[in-house]
């Protein structure tokens, strides 16, 4: 494990060095405060670190006070290193930040005990973030395919459109549903629906930019979100993602199957502002109207008068990250 | 005044707790020594200087760092001394008590250079 050792004296840096480097560790020295809140503050920096007291340009409780105030990604387990012996500084020593704290000169079981234990308090910290990330991917992510779930999906639309209305740009809505997806359960079961569902969110995802969004929007619906786009090409692009859906079967537990997806488009431009339900309304009629055309299809959603002066607003959304 | 001095027959450096600090390791604790030489009579001077100009903030500075480092070789009388003196610059201390705890400092650290050269010497023998 990488420890940070800051101490502008060298003798006591040299003697820390050895001892660390004996026990294992990783060790980056350095001689002052200011060079130790940039190592500490790295992504990759050390999560360890044994501060001086006494140093020139930042003393150590003023590098725990930095970099805690610097709200990292990772904890970083501080040990502040002094002859200091009374209470007081021990405590103005532990309220700046520091984990812990250690009487110079130290005493190399000591040393590395305390150490030890600040170890075990990274470890359950790395096992506390790795839980939290578990749990915010599930409450974003759809379980099936992975991509994003229906909550979220609208929230980036509302995003989306909040941005495209703000920057007089357009943003392409599209509102996809597997045709026949019915019978592909009922011939097939739901095993090779699952499939089929996981295959076409890997082919959408493939379809879009980096930046666009593609999320489930219900069982075998999905709604995609491509922001600044030119409205003069919204029509080939839905075109290109229905012929990347349908360009070939889909494997499946059943054998190949011959899928395809209808499509509703709505492009913001067009609509003014209005409340995100009213567009999704739209598209979802716009995608009716394709299933009615025969299925395999796209169907734009045309307002019916020119776009209006801002009635009503669209709502806040919540915020997510891609 | 007091009178600090070590039995001439004493050494300065308590060894046994030395070479238990750098876990028997005599090219560390060479290491070290090699470190001390080079740094000390520097800081010495320092103090030495800052003394003279009265300067009570930077002999509580340069006592801390002589107090360290006497510390880390073990040689704990010096390192006292030197707490005194640094206590003393904390506290603004008289004119002739700093000055005694620097006479007192000094008789300590007088034969620890020539101490730490005859062991070097004999260890890398």
């Amino acid at each position: 494990m990488k420890i940070l050792i800051a101490d502008d004296e060298a003798l006591s840096r040299r003697l820390l060095e050895k001892t660390l480097e004996r026990a294992g560790y990783e060790v980056v020295a350095v001689e002052n405060g200011r060079a130790a809140v940039r190592q500490l503050c790295q992504s990759d920096g050390p999560r360890l670190a044994l501060l001086d007291w006494v140093m020139p340009e930042l003393d150590g409780p003023g590098v725990c006070r930095e970099v805690r105030g610097q709200q990292n990604d990772s904890y970083v387990y501080m040990v502040l290193l002094t002859s200091k012996e009374s209470k007081e500084d021990i405590v103005a020593g532990l309220e700046s930040g520091a984990d812990d704290y250690l009487t110079k000169p130290f005493d190399a079981d000591e040393l590395k005990a305390r150490l030890r234990t600040g170890e075990r308090i990274l470890h359950l910290e790395g096992r506390l973030v790795e839980a939290r990330e578990m749990m915010r991917y599930k409450a974003t992510h759809d379980a099936l395919t992975s991509i994003w779930n229906r909550g979220v999906i609208m929230d980036l639309l509302g995003r989306e459109l909040m941005r495209s209305q703000r920057e007089a740009g357009c943003t392409i809505v599209l509102l996809g549903d597997v045709d026949h997806f019915k019978s592909v359960n009922d011939t097939h079961g739901h095993l090779v629906g699952d499939e089929v569902l996981q295959e076409i969110s890997r082919r959408l995802l493939l379809s879009i930019r980096s930046y666009d969004f593609v999320g489930r929007y219900g069982g075998e619906e999905f709604l995609l979100v491509l922001n600044n786009c030119k409205p003069q090409f919204a029509e080939a692009r839905a075109e290109d993602i229905r012929k990347i859906v349908s360009s070939r079967p889909i494997q499946t537990l059943a054998g190949p199957l011959n899928i395809t997806m209808s499509f509703g488009l709505l492009l913001s431009d067009a609509w003014g502002v209005r409340p995100v339900e009213e567009l999704l309304n739209e598209v979802d009629a716009a995608l009716y109207a394709a299933k009615a055309a025969g299925r395999n299809c796209i169907r734009v959603a045309k307002p019916p008068v020119e776009p209006e002066m801002p009635l009503v607003s669209v709502r806040e959304p919540a915020q997510h990250s891609r | 005044m007091t009178n600090p001095n070590p039995k001439s027959n004493e050494s300065s450096i308590d060894f046994p707790e030395l070479l238990s600090r750098v876990d028997n390791d005599r090219e560390l604790l060479l290491d070290l020594m090699s470190i001390f030489k080079e740094d000390f009579p520097r800081h010495v001077r320092e103090l030495t200087d800052v003394v003279a100009t009265r300067d009570y903030k930077k002999i509580a500075v340069v006592s801390h760092t002589l107090k360290g480092m006497l510390a880390n070789l073990a040689v704990t009388r010096a390192a006292a001394a030197a707490a005194k003196l640094e206590q003393l610059g904390r506290d603004n201390g008289g004119e002739p008590e700093i000055a005694d705890a620097l006479g007192a400092f000094q008789r300590e650290v007088l034969s620890l250079l020539p101490e730490m050269e005859a062991y070097m010497a004999e260890v890398q023998r």
